[in-house]
């Protein structure tokens, strides 16, 4: 009986122990993580505003957390001094002109305080320090810019969409781009040029090989009057270089008429500058206006709550993108007209 | 030196000490619960080494009064007297001194169903602050439950004992501190005929042996008739009569034949 | 009636409770007998503690991970699961088991006890029964209540972590740092101080019932019924003052 007791009081003690070492050791991993076992030292931080910063918020340098807030009190109507305790094994490393700065542990985590070192050099902070401190970037207002991109991005949706119907009016354009037989007599010209440089070569050899005769010979005189038949062949020569230049001068001169010619389509795409302009514009806002809705789109989709949100979004452009591909859209046309 | 039990009722044992002392005296002693009278203006006497029956019907208040004398339950009006000790003065410690020298012999046994019958009968002596050791304590275990005739059976859990057994061990542990007044509350109880003949042969050989003061409460004729010196009829919460058995079934009274019939 | 009922056994348990105050704390000490209670009623209640625990954690892990993949947090999981487990689960779960297995024993223990009179018996044995079985159980329950609800916590947490690696892969140190960063005082303390009064009401009650069971046998398993039905109900009752309390305390 009663070395089964003492069986059992052991046990006991055992369990008991054990139940008390978990907590024992929950409390003492929590004290830590709230500095309450290490020694600290104090220094502060006036705000304007504080985003809801709680006492026991972490501070943290370089993303390190180096401390907790101790203490948040109203200065006066404007400002809010904070005071947090700091791990003394970290004071070399936070400097005087070290910037605080209020923020977030992810989109909806934990207010905290931010150190950033100054680039400037300067002595460690010593306890009773007064931090200067950066105004805080505040969800309201990174939503707030993506409010003005989406307004952005709706008076730019808005002028292209304006700009593809114009295009899509433009009889010019249309003609321009349908007209076959413009781009036949185009290619048909530069047939021509091709055949007639061809001849100039053959042409050019000719002269070059009668030179070098005339060179080796009995001497260009003698040469000349004697073979009637070089004489002849020159002749001949000279007549085909005359016709080629010719040819190449009045395939010229039509292709600069096509262009001058205030009626063609080709030159009002051209020469139009406010056209041209304009699309320039519109495509580098159509550029810019893209980074910043990725910007912020990226920046939401750090944002779990919004995840699942543009998971389908994603899937839904995917689909759309197919669509799109099958038949080339207006805006595609006018890119390709522009070039 | 152990006296042959006698199965027939037996002429008041030789008294020890002073002859005719009286060691508890109940006098007219009132309780009830609510507007249920159960007690009323009850007096009763027991001498040093007499066995009194208190004779009554289920639900008379018997119990009522056994319980009022070791002082489980607190009494209206009168005095109740034991071993020249006020009961309803006494405090705690008084109180379990007192309860030292008093064995209770419960209806139910009360045994301890999670300890075994040594540490059932060790129970009342350790709780008392006798000091023994451990020699000692074997000692009284063994000789208490020889007293009772179940000597193999310290190691045995109560479940694994008849009912005559529990009685038996229940009876071995008042007579573990060797008390001078035992209560017996309804002994024989809920046990066949023959087994209850034993344990009234039992209560008889225990008062011969150690000079007990026996107050048993019952209903079962055969258990007064085997035990009792004096016989006291509770009626209506009143010692109605008093005298020993046969001077009782001689009386030509319809309450009292009642009994006896 | 039955309001009078109600408020004649709230008042009845509440003096029980007082009695243990004025009578459970004097001498003579039941040291030896605490201990015992103690082991039967702490230790040996570990294995089924332990198993809900294990469960809860696990289920709750499993339960949580798709809800919390829809919204991209499934590294929030340990954050949440453990806050859960610590300030809630942990410690009402236990309880509501606690009370099932202690609460009914007690109640069964002690009703028999006086149906056959062993109370009565050990009173006349020199023994005050108020303070060898009532105030040694309900120490017992109230001290040992709250290192069962530990150890079921960190039961939980470990069958958490085992829920987290059957689809993935977590370390302990990641997991446990992604608890401790959810986890501060204010959630642990006022959590280990609930399960104090957890356990001194499953133990008051259970021992209420018993001690004052009437009618027989019948009676006996009134008690033990009773002593779950009415030590759960208290239990919740207790758990919405513990999160009312702690709110005016600022540590919720």
């Amino acid at each position: 009986m009663t070395e089964s007791t003492t069986a059992n009081n052991i046990r006991l003690g055992l369990f008991v122990l054990v139940g008390l070492a978990c907590l024992v050791i929950t409390l003492f991993l929590l004290g830590r993580k709230q500095n309450l076992f290490s020694s600290s030292l104090q220094v502060q931080a006036d705000f304007r505003n504080v985003s809801g910063l709680l006492t026991g918020n972490n501070v943290r340098l370089a993303g390190i957390n180096v401390g907790t807030v101790r203490r948040i009190r109203i200065l006066n109507d404007s400002t809010v001094r904070v005071a947090m305790d700091l791990n003394r094994d970290v004071r070399p490393y936070v400097k005087k002109n070290a910037i605080a700065s209020i923020g977030t542990d992810g989109l909806v985590g934990n207010t905290i305080i931010n150190l950033n070192a100054s680039p400037e050099p300067a002595p460690p902070v010593v306890a009773g320090d007064i931090l200067r401190t950066k105004s805080p970037l505040g969800i309201d207002a990174m939503l707030g810019t993506l409010n003005v991109s989406n307004k952005n991005l709706v008076g730019i949706t808005k002028d292209l969409r304006a700009m593809t119907r114009r295009l899509n009016r433009s009889k010019a354009l249309w003609s321009l781009l349908e007209d076959e037989q413009l781009a036949r007599n185009f290619s048909h010209s530069m047939s021509h040029v091709a055949a007639t440089t061809d001849l100039l070569q053959a042409s050019a050899r000719d002269v070059q090989l009668l030179t070098r005769g005339v060179r080796q010979g009995r001497g260009a005189a003698g040469y000349l009057f004697t073979d009637t038949a070089f004489a002849g062949q020159m002749h001949h020569a000279t007549r085909q270089l005359a016709k080629t230049s010719d040819t190449l001068a009045s395939t010229v001169a039509s292709l600069k008429r096509q262009v001058s010619n205030p009626k063609g389509p080709l030159n009002t795409l051209l020469t139009d500058s406010t056209v041209s302009r304009q699309l320039k514009q519109s495509v580098e806002n159509v550029a810019q206006g893209t980074a910043g809705f990725s910007q912020s789109m990226e920046a939401l989709q750090h944002n779990f709550l919004l995840r699942g949100y543009f998971r389908r979004q994603k899937r839904k452009q995917a689909k759309q993108q197919q669509a799109a591909e099958k038949q080339p859209t207006p805006d595609k046309q006018a890119q390709a007209a522009k070039q | 030196m152990t006296p042959e039990p006698t199965l027939q009722p037996a002429p008041a044992p030789p008294a020890p000490g002073k002859p005719g002392e009286v060691v508890m005296t109940v006098d007219h002693v009132s309780k009830s619960f609510g507007d249920n009278h159960v007690l009323r203006d009850f007096s009763l006497t027991l001498g040093r080494g007499e066995n009194v029956v208190v004779l009554g019907k289920s639900g008379s208040g018997k119990s009522v009064l056994i319980k009022c004398i070791i002082g489980l339950l607190p009494y209206d009006e009168g005095t109740i007297t034991v071993l020249g000790q006020d009961v309803a003065s006494l405090d705690h410690v008084a109180m379990d001194q007192l309860r030292a020298r008093v064995g209770f012999l419960f209806q139910s046994n009360a045994l301890y169903d999670s300890m075994t019958v040594r540490e059932n009968l060790l129970f009342p002596l350790r709780r008392h602050w006798l000091e023994h050791s451990a020699e000692e304590e074997e000692k009284l275990v063994c000789q208490a439950l020889d007293d009772v005739g179940l000597a193999n059976t310290a190691n045995m859990m109560p479940v694994e004992l008849s009912g005559g057994m529990r009685k038996r061990i229940a009876l071995a542990r008042t007579l573990i501190l060797r008390p001078e007044i035992i209560l017996y509350d309804e002994p024989t109880t809920g046990l066949d005929p023959i087994t209850a003949r034993e344990i009234d042969q039992l209560i008889r050989e225990v008062q011969h042996k150690y000079n007990t003061s026996s107050l048993i409460i019952s209903h079962d004729m055969n258990c007064v008739r085997l035990t009792a010196d004096r016989v006291a009829l509770l009626v209506d919460g009143r010692c109605y009569a008093e005298g020993t058995y046969d001077e009782l079934e001689q009386r030509d009274d319809p309450k009292i034949h009642e009994f006896f019939a | 009636m039955s309001n009078t009922a109600l408020l004649d056994e709230t008042g009845a348990m509440t003096r029980f409770a007082g009695r243990f105050f004025s009578e459970g704390f004097r001498p003579r000490y039941e040291i030896q007998e605490l201990l015992r209670q103690c082991y039967i009623i702490g230790y040996q209640s570990l294995p089924l503690v332990g198993i809900t625990g294990f469960i809860m954690g696990m289920v709750l892990t499993l339960q949580s991970r798709p809800t919390m993949a829809q919204f991209g947090a499934e590294s929030w999981i340990p954050t949440m699961v453990g806050l859960t487990i610590i300030r809630e689960m942990g410690p009402i779960i236990t309880a509501l088991i606690f009370a099932g297995k202690i609460g009914s024993s007690i109640g069964a223990e002690l009703g028999s006890m006086r149906v056959t009179e062993q109370i009565d018996a050990m009173e006349v044995s020199g023994t005050n029964p108020f303070k060898y079985l009532v105030a040694t159980r309900v120490i017992a329950t109230t001290l040992m209540l709250p290192v069962l609800t530990v150890m079921a916590d960190a039961i939980a947490l470990f069958a958490s972590y085992l829920g987290i690696n059957l689809k993935g892969v977590t370390t302990m140190a990641l997991f446990t740092n992604n608890i401790l960063t959810g986890l501060a005082f204010g959630d642990v303390v006022p959590a280990v101080i609930k399960t104090f009064f957890f356990g001194f009401a499953i133990g008051v009650i259970g021992c209420y019932k018993g001690y004052n069971s009437e009618k027989g046998t019948e009676g006996v398993g009134q008690a033990a019924n009773s002593a779950v039905v009415v030590s759960s109900l208290v239990i919740f009752i207790l758990d919405l003052l513990a999160v009312q309390i702690t709110g005016l305390l600022g540590l919720n």
